[in-house]
């Protein structure tokens, strides 16, 4: 069970200080309404683990953390937005979820000789998500980005309260398609610790089966994604062809290209007999040579290449400041990845991936996908070899009310947090990776060209369903 | 440019061409709150695996130049106003295409509040794809049946 600190009001900053001073770090914050109060909790991650510090807010207040951790700002503006509370010291407390009509209520104010906006979407030009961007420009140069995001708000935290533990769970899975697995199993992971439950080494092996199956694919697309950010046609189709490759093995072996409706909470939900399990293996190996051989042939390709190295540097000292994870934060030399750290899974003896030279450009973190899908499709041949079993759960702890799960999807660091009462969900919050990183794609936008921007927006890859919620 | 736009669209409206023999339509796509799973399946119909071209359908980067408004997801609040500006850019005659089962409004989860409803609340919708999400194959099929039933 996760370890819960209450703090009181007055010793809020002092105790999220002593916890950075101690070399905790911040993962994560959330508000909840309770018997006409609010309370703050924020997520505090080691290298030990994790656990929650929380206070009230008396009178709707607590103090703002902002000053102290860049990261949690997000965190702040949601609660105001759609908690209604409210933050001392951190001023002005721009709109994050809410899209008032006056600019000024969640832009950047950003002035000065020849300085003009840009302003695109919500809907974009290809067959992407719905969200806005306002470009702060000289020329074609970009001084800052202010991502306006939440377009797609649906409450699904909200609609999910109040509702059974198992029946929660697809409005987690319903908040992204592409991080389906690792949102789930965040989720399971949480409910399973509040309700003192571990799960048993078939179950653990299962899960991270599906988890690096998810990896696969999307870092698969991300790389097709990258290549379309420059228009190198070639690279993005014949990377478009092996993710469609990978999700047909997930179909084949688990009935959906997504893996939805793999994860439950408390039990095992697939199985691989032998023969599945040995088709399985060969398409792996198959898929395997041909993304080595393609990605051999990005190498190679100067018109491509030529586009990559020093744009959209986000470099260690930022990454660290904002809270940045996953990929992104390892391709800027930041070597933290959840697996190192997951008893609940199946990653003895993990290491994270390094990047060749941990730059934190577009071409570090394209490079990064490439040694990290070496690493799953390692992974997966170590975990697929003997059939795979349901698994179980069993009590280990006492029952308590507030479980932590926390997992590292394809974009970073996804952290949910669940309350119980029983069997009921009486708060359920997703801090995904792409929400962790949004942040840091504005800032490491910022000083780049104008038509570089898709192409760094894709070297992240952020979602934009599982931010909105 | 929006009189050259508009003298455009009457040129091309005055015209009435013709395109029998063949078929051409652009789709232009619109998510009015996905999940992002009908995103990825649309992307992947376009893949060389599945080549939705190859059926004379393109995607494209403006409703200016689309026959086909293919819109996923349900309608969020804060999409549908930005929904109905794509629909009312583009040129007539012109089509809507429910792509997957919230944008039919099926099994949608979520705040009510945060939703307008269907895409059949906010548009007029033509063609219905089912599916959680609609695979690339079947993208390209009930579009196909569609367009040769109907119109």
């Amino acid at each position: 069970m996760t370890a819960l600190h209450h703090v009181e009001p007055g010793e809020w900053r002092r105790s999220i200080e002593r916890a950075l001073g101690a070399g905790e770090r911040f993962g994560g914050a959330w508000a909840r309404a309770q018997d006409g109060g609010l309370s703050w909790f924020a997520l505090i991650v080691s290298a030990h683990g994790v656990r929650v510090i929380w206070t009230e807010a008396p009178g709707g207040a607590v103090g703002s953390i902002v000053e102290l951790v860049e990261a949690a700002g997000w965190d702040e503006r949601e609660a105001h937005d759609l908690y209604g509370l409210e933050f001392d010291g951190h001023e002005p407390i721009r709109a994050l979820v809410t899209h008032p009509e006056d600019p000024a209520a969640w832009m950047t104010p950003v002035t000065g000789d020849g300085v003009h906006q840009i302003a695109v979407g919500p809907i974009h030009a290809g067959v992407i998500e719905s969200g806005h961007f306002r470009f702060h420009v000289i020329g074609e140069r970009i001084l800052a980005m202010d991502p306006r995001l939440f377009y797609k708000h649906r409450g699904l935290e909200r609609a999910a309260e109040g509702r059974h533990r198992d029946a929660a769970l697809p409005y987690v899975q319903r908040a992204c398609a592409a991080c389906a697995v690792a949102n789930t199993l965040a989720y399971a992971h949480a409910v399973e610790d509040a309700a003192g439950l571990q799960p048993n080494r078939e179950l653990r092996v299962a899960r991270t089966v599906l988890l690096e199956l998810e990896r696969i694919y999307n870092h698969l697309h991300d790389v097709g994604a990258i290549c379309a950010g420059v228009g190198f046609a070639p690279g993005t189709m014949a990377f478009a062809a092996l993710k469609d490759r990978a999700q047909q093995i997930n179909a084949q072996a688990f009935g959906h290209r997504f893996l939805f409706a793999t994860i439950a909470v408390g039990r095992g939900r697939v199985e691989l007999d032998v023969a599945a399990l040995d088709a399985m293996r060969a398409q792996l190996r198959e898929l395997r040579t041909d993304s080595r051989a393609a990605w051999r042939e990005l190498e190679f390709a100067g018109s491509l290449q030529a586009r990559l190295g020093g744009v959209g540097v986000l470099g260690r000292d930022d990454a660290l400041r904002l809270g940045a994870v996953g990929p992104a934060a390892r391709a800027a030399g930041i070597r933290e990845d959840v697996r190192t750290l997951a008893p609940r899974l199946a990653y003895e003896g993990f290491t994270p991936a390094a990047p060749h030279a941990p730059a934190g450009d577009v071409e570090a973190r394209l490079g990064l996908r490439a040694v990290e899908l070496e690493a799953s499709f390692d992974l997966l041949a170590a975990l697929l070899v003997a059939p795979l079993a349901r698994g179980s759960v069993g009590r280990v702890e006492d029952r308590g009310s507030v479980g932590i799960g926390r997992v590292e999807s394809a974009r970073g660091a996804t952290a949910c947090a669940v309350e119980l009462d029983g069997d009921t969900v009486t708060r359920v919050h997703l801090r995904t990776g792409s929400y962790a990183n949004w942040p840091a794609l504005a800032w490491a936008t910022a000083g780049n060209l104008v038509p570089d921007f898709p192409l760094i927006n894709k070297s992240f890859e952020l979602c934009y369903a599982c931010v909105d919620r | 440019m929006f009189v050259l736009l508009r003298q455009l669209a009457t040129i091309r409206q005055r015209a009435d061409l013709t395109r029998e023999g063949s078929r051409w339509l652009a789709i232009r796509h619109v998510d009015a709150g996905s999940c992002n799973g009908c995103e990825h399946e649309l992307g992947a119909a376009t893949n060389p695996l599945h080549d939705l071209q190859r059926h004379g359908l393109d995607i494209v980067a403006s409703p200016r130049h689309a026959d086909i408004l293919l819109v996923t997801g349900p309608v969020t609040t804060r999409m549908a106003s930005p929904l109905r500006s794509a629909y009312a850019a583009m040129p007539e005659p012109r089509l809507v295409a429910a792509l997957g089962d919230c944008a039919l409004g099926c099994n949608v989860l979520g705040d009510a509040a945060e939703h307008v409803g269907a895409v059949e609340d906010v548009l007029p919708v033509d063609i219905r794809i089912p599916g959680c999400p609609p695979t690339p194959d079947a993208i390209a099929e009930h579009i196909l049946a569609a367009i040769e039933r109907d119109f």
